[in-house]
């Protein structure tokens, strides 16, 4: 979820949780003056008045929701391409920056090429050759020591 | 950067590996020396993650990559007090530390008897196999190293990563034929590998090169393969330069219509200068597009670039 997805799903909740509780407010005090003016007009039998709630309310909850849903849209990932050979192709083009989230960094589940594992074999790993190929890079000035 | 840990190692540069071995220390003083489960942190947050261990794995490989001793051992440490010391992948992880700091053969040779014990108690360690498989090939004992990987597969036949082993193995004792046979296991258990395909585009390619028997149908097989890792990857630059050299080598050798011996006809000319010259534009405009800086392009190995594009200079 990008930050500007964010930010409107969250403007869109508070739209919401004010709309409810004004609609609430609402209700309640109009059953309060309903209940004394039926009690001084027509003693007793109080007809429950069908609860107008205000257009504004309306409008408000109706514009909440709607921001909610657009800031959800806004903050869903791209689609992921379906056909394996377009897949790969974004593999092997673009690498990691083919597969960012909303917010610039790589996706959790990415894994580069599945099948490089089976060329590199971290099984039969030969960890000696490895540190006689770095220290040979290092001698030959790759790389400047920290120290 | 910590994303590149969730990856084996072995395919980092040696600059990036240097790079993550140089904040080894800091990461091991921040990550939580030991996991209690009762941490009153771990009512909010877990404590521990499968990529935690992950990354202790592999920090560990490329600290002994980089000859970075103490930064490995507390990894190694802390992996053995979470799994226990028998566990098996943990006691392959222990194998390789103690290679990496043997100081001669002779020591090397005592490790390789310590498995040899392990295996004996207990047939099925798969890890510990594989080790000494690896052991093997360090100490350059490659036909007692290719006798232990088919003992192995014998026993599990579907570890495409053996096969993958066994292949290579054979290539770089030129046994090509046994190489291919071995790489075309890997394929029935990962059909859909590109750079296996294309892999074995390569290796037919040395068995035409270095005129084995049946060179032709080898030239032809690497074609074949070579399209098929770009069918099965759009845009694959190992695939295109393997179909150009292979293509360019068909071009120049006019083949003769060999006996099939039950497998396909060779291509024709006309296919094979289609295919170069479609090899030809992809190249330089893979090539193009990356030097330009093009956004959709810049995963490419740089080094593979490189060869691409004195590939096409040559032309």
């Amino acid at each position: 979820m990008t930050w500007i997805s964010k930010s409107v799903t969250g403007l869109g909740l508070v739209l919401l949780a004010h709309a409810c509780y004004s609609a609430h407010e609402h209700s309640a005090l109009h059953s309060i003056s309903t209940a004394s003016i039926s009690s001084v007009a027509s003693h007793g039998s109080s007809t429950p008045a069908v609860a107008s709630l205000p257009l504004d309310i309306v409008i408000e909850t109706v514009v909440a929701i709607f921001a909610v849903c657009v800031g959800l849209v806004l903050g869903t990932p791209d689609l992921r391409p379906i056909e394996w050979r377009v897949w790969a192709g974004k593999i092997e083009r673009e690498g990691e920056r083919g597969f960012l989230t909303g917010d610039g960094e790589v996706e959790k589940d990415y894994i580069g090429n599945p099948f490089k594992v089976l060329e590199i074999r971290p099984g039969f790993v030969d960890i000696r050759k490895q540190r006689k190929e770095f220290a040979a890079w290092v001698r030959e000035g790759g790389g400047t020591p920290k120290k | 950067m910590s994303s590149s840990l969730l990856h084996p190692p072995a395919q980092l540069s040696p600059v990036v590996a240097l790079q993550l071995s140089q904040q080894a220390p800091s990461l091991l003083q921040n990550a939580p020396s030991s996991i209690s489960p009762y941490s009153l942190g771990s009512l909010w947050s877990a404590a521990e993650s499968p990529e935690l261990w992950t990354v202790y794995e592999n920090l560990m490989l490329s600290c002994l990559r980089t000859g970075d001793e103490e930064s490995a051992h507390i990894c190694l440490e802390r992996l053995t007090a979470r799994f226990g010391a028998d566990n098996e992948k943990l006691m392959a992880l222990g194998g390789i530390f103690q290679e990496a700091v043997a100081q001669d053969d002779a020591a090397l040779k005592r490790i390789l008897e310590e498995y040899e014990t392990i295996l004996n108690k207990d047939p099925t360690n798969t890890p510990i196999s594989k080790r000494r498989v690896a052991l093997f090939k360090t100490l350059k004992r490659t036909t007692e190293a290719i006798t232990a990987l088919i003992k192995f597969l014998d026993a599990s036949p579907t570890d495409a990563e053996a096969w993958a082993e066994l292949g290579d193995l054979y290539v770089s004792q030129a046994m090509y034929k046994q190489g291919i046979f071995a790489f075309e296991e890997v394929l029935l258990i990962t059909p859909n590998a590109w750079n296996i395909h294309a892999k074995l585009g390569e290796i037919c390619y040395m068995a035409a090169t270095a005129n084995e028997p049946g060179s032709d149908n080898y030239l032809a097989e690497s074609l074949r393969r070579f399209c098929r890792s770009i069918e099965l990857c759009d845009d694959y630059l190992r695939g295109y330069y393997g179909l150009k050299i292979t293509s360019n080598k068909l071009l120049g050798s006019h083949p003769r219509q060999s006996k099939t011996d039950g497998g396909l006809a060779p291509p024709t000319q006309e296919t094979v200068q289609r295919l170069s010259e479609i090899a030809t534009s992809k190249l330089s405009e893979i090539v193009r597009r990356n030097a330009a800086g093009d956004s959709g392009y810049l995963g490419y190995d740089l080094g593979e670039i490189i060869a691409a594009k004195e590939l096409l200079n040559k032309e």
